[in-house]
């Protein structure tokens, strides 16, 4: 009793695991149910076979002799060792390629929205190409309609990445020089997470994104939304806090459309405010989050690529986070 | 007693024995204050064959692995007579001049340099300048980042003593204090120091690997001298003259600097146009696809007033302070860990073409960008 009282809480905490966001068993894509069916059938046939393996076991320590004659005869070894692997696994194989066969595109992509997904060290560069042919560049979120499969373009501008989107689909790797091209099809609104499951350096840890799935009205809003140049800030702070963003070199890097920002270097920040988190899912989306990454981006994200701007005092780090959290 | 009844523990003790001796002789002859350290005596003649023996061996030995790079550019020797006008001549006196009184006191007696070529190869006087000489008075370079202005100053020191003769006009001691301005500048004697190497009203640079301050922007020019003066910045031709200057003289030097109306260029080096329209491309578009962002975004003059204009600075200085941020060498301040990010990721070609595009250009504000067609 005092045992099962002990392990509870630990199995509990084993089991949060399975859950949550970033879950490849509560799946809310089409790709990733697949996944989780043929998951489930793997692992409750490989239980049967390991429940049939310990009652053998069982039967040959505390059986009678006329039991132990009968299991160590050639039958059983023939058929269990021989005949049944065979058989079972060229039937979960073929019932694998049949569930899986169908990641490849099945729409024609010409004239829907896709969307290309670029690896850079360390977030991810995103573009939606709308039914017009409309280029939308945002970064380190995906948006998708419900219901609606999108075809994802993966590639990468430096080192390979790979595209995880557990609750989604399955991981498709990100190769410089090469398009990589995935489905997904999102079966119910709600937020999930993707990580970079590829080793790509010292910040590989601290690249991730959230997809955000959402009504196909909704969708289209949010989409016309991004597709505009930012907002002019309101409010003197934030007009300051412009000004500062476009004289200390911000702008070599970002872009804000609609202003003088045309970098292209980093992560566009038209819509900067808008997204869930900052830094490719390392921190918050609130102003203190800017001013912190703005001032230590070296020690929140080692290694990464945007140098810590110590140049600023504190008045200014908030007037330019407040500037970027007004970006929505 | 036969040898051959000689244990091998009666040897130790005597050995021991002897040791000890010689170790109380030792602390004796140490403590009692016996041995004369005036440097009005000199040493015993065996002690400075010693010394002479192990210095001479010591700088050989470790001058080995130190490469020369060349030494033959007239404006590296001009910067090196400029750093011994400012460090060295106050020992070594100017070359052909007498060494003072006080100096000739010291034991041993600074060498006249003018024979440092005869004595020791480029990299010795390298390794020597760097690192200085125990117990000779000789002190290190004050900033072991700065290998470029140590090799200026051997490069002065290798072509003594043919260059003894133009001493005063290579060092810049013929080109005058400032005009009118010297006695607002309280002391003067800081303004002097300056314009021996950099700008006046009459004169440009003293060669091009010292930087043109005349319309620099003030909050930049301060900066820089507090980041010497702080130790922050590396320059052993800098760091001491900066720590000398009140904050005040430093407020009044960076007042003056930043209104001298830039004097024309020196000598007009014919450029090559194709390395001029790769030095403009990088200058007004980076290079993206190496994360290297524009020159412009930051330098052209209407952005951060802390951030240097450096159009119209002379491309050997540019190229020099890049290469140096390449090494790490200025990363002590949070300016120049920003940029540090940005000298990293060029080659050493494209700075080159940088800075020979940005050298061709007027002194002072960038245009606007002349390849605002190509942006769009």
């Amino acid at each position: 009793m005092s045992l099962v009282r002990s392990m509870a809480p630990l199995a509990l905490l084993a089991m949060h695991g399975c859950a949550g966001i970033q879950s490849a068993l509560e799946p809310t894509g089409a790709e990733a149910e697949r996944i989780n069916v043929l998951s489930w059938v793997l692992m409750l046939f490989c239980a049967a076979v390991l429940a049939g393996v310990c009652a053998i076991a069982a039967a040959a320590l505390f059986g009678g002799n006329a039991m132990r004659a009968r299991l160590s005869g050639e039958r059983l070894v023939i058929g269990g060792g021989i005949i049944f692997p065979f058989l079972s696994l060229s039937v979960l194989l073929s019932y694998g390629f049949y569930l899986m066969g169908s990641n490849a595109p099945v729409i024609d992509t010409d004239g829907r929205l896709r969307v290309e997904v670029v690896g850079e060290r360390w977030w991810w560069r995103v573009t939606y190409i709308d039914e017009d042919g409309r280029r939308i560049e945002s970064a380190n979120e995906i948006r998708l309609p419900v219901g609606r499969p999108v075809e994802i373009q993966l590639t990468s501008a430096d080192v390979i990445h790979s595209f995880w989107v557990p609750k989604l689909a399955g991981k498709l790797d990100m190769i410089p020089g090469r398009a990589n091209s995935m489905t997904l099809h999102v079966t119910e609104a709600g937020i999930s997470r993707g990580q970079c499951a590829e080793y790509c350096g010292g910040p590989h840890a601290l690249m991730a994104f959230f997809v955000v799935a959402m009504p196909e009205v909704e969708f289209a809003a949010w989409l016309e939304r991004e597709a505009a140049d930012a907002q002019p800030p309101s409010g003197a702070e934030a007009v300051t806090g412009q000004a500062l963003f476009q004289s200390s070199g911000c702008v070599a890097c970002h872009r804000v459309r609609g202003t003088v920002a045309q970098g292209t270097i980093g992560p566009d920040l038209t819509h900067v405010g808008s997204r869930y988190s900052l830094a490719a899912g390392t921190l918050e989306n609130d102003p203190a989050a800017f001013a912190r990454w703005i001032r230590d981006s070296q020690h929140v994200k080692p290694e990464n690529l945007m140098p810590s701007f110590e140049i600023f005092t504190e008045g200014e780090l908030d007037q330019l986070a407040l500037y970027l959290d007004q970006l929505r | 007693m036969d040898l051959k009844d000689l244990h091998w523990t009666t040897i130790a003790k005597v050995l021991a024995l002897a040791a000890a001796g010689v170790i109380a002789l030792g602390a004796v002859v140490v403590w009692s204050g016996v041995y004369n350290v005036a440097a009005s005596q000199d040493h015993l003649r065996i002690t400075t064959w010693l010394f002479e023996v192990i210095r001479e061996r010591s700088v050989t030995v470790h001058s080995y692995p130190v490469e020369a790079p060349p030494l033959d550019d007239e404006d590296m020797i001009r910067l090196g007579a400029s750093h011994y006008e400012g460090g060295c001549v106050p020992c070594h006196s100017r070359p052909g001049e007498e060494t003072n009184a006080v100096v000739r006191g010291m034991l041993p007696a600074p060498p006249d340099l003018r024979s440092i070529g005869e004595r020791h190869p480029p990299e010795e006087i390298f390794w020597i300048v760097k690192h200085g000489l125990k117990y000779t008075g000789m002190p290190a370079w004050p900033s072991s980042q700065r290998e470029d202005e140590v090799w200026a100053v051997t490069a002065f020191l290798a072509r003594l003593p043919d260059a003894a003769g133009d001493y005063r006009a290579l060092s810049g001691l013929t080109r005058g204090a400032l005009g009118g301005t010297s006695g607002e500048l309280a002391s003067g004697r800081a303004l002097t120091q300056c314009t021996r190497c950099h700008e006046n009203e009459r004169n440009g640079t003293n060669g091009d690997r010292i930087p043109r301050l005349a319309g620099q922007t003030e909050a930049y020019l301060l900066r820089s001298l507090r980041e010497y003066a702080d130790g922050i910045r590396p320059s052993g031709a800098m760091e001491p003259v900066a720590d000398f200057l009140s904050e005040g003289e430093r407020q009044k030097l960076a007042s003056y600097y930043s209104s001298l109306r830039p004097a024309a260029k020196d000598k007009a080096v014919a450029p090559d146009p194709e390395q001029i329209r790769r030095g403009q491309s990088i200058a007004f578009r980076g290079i993206p696809q190496q994360q290297v962002p524009a020159c412009m975004n930051c330098h052209a003059g209407r952005q951060s007033p802390h951030f240097p204009l450096i159009a119209g600075q002379h491309a050997a200085y540019i190229e020099t302070q890049l290469h140096l941020w390449r090494q790490g060498g200025r990363r002590g301040s949070a300016y120049g860990r920003i940029m540090a990010a940005v000298a990293e990721a060029l080659e050493p070609a494209q700075i080159e073409d940088v800075a020979a595009y940005l050298a061709s250009q007027a002194r002072g504000l960038a245009s606007a960008s002349p390849m605002a067609e190509a942006h769009q």
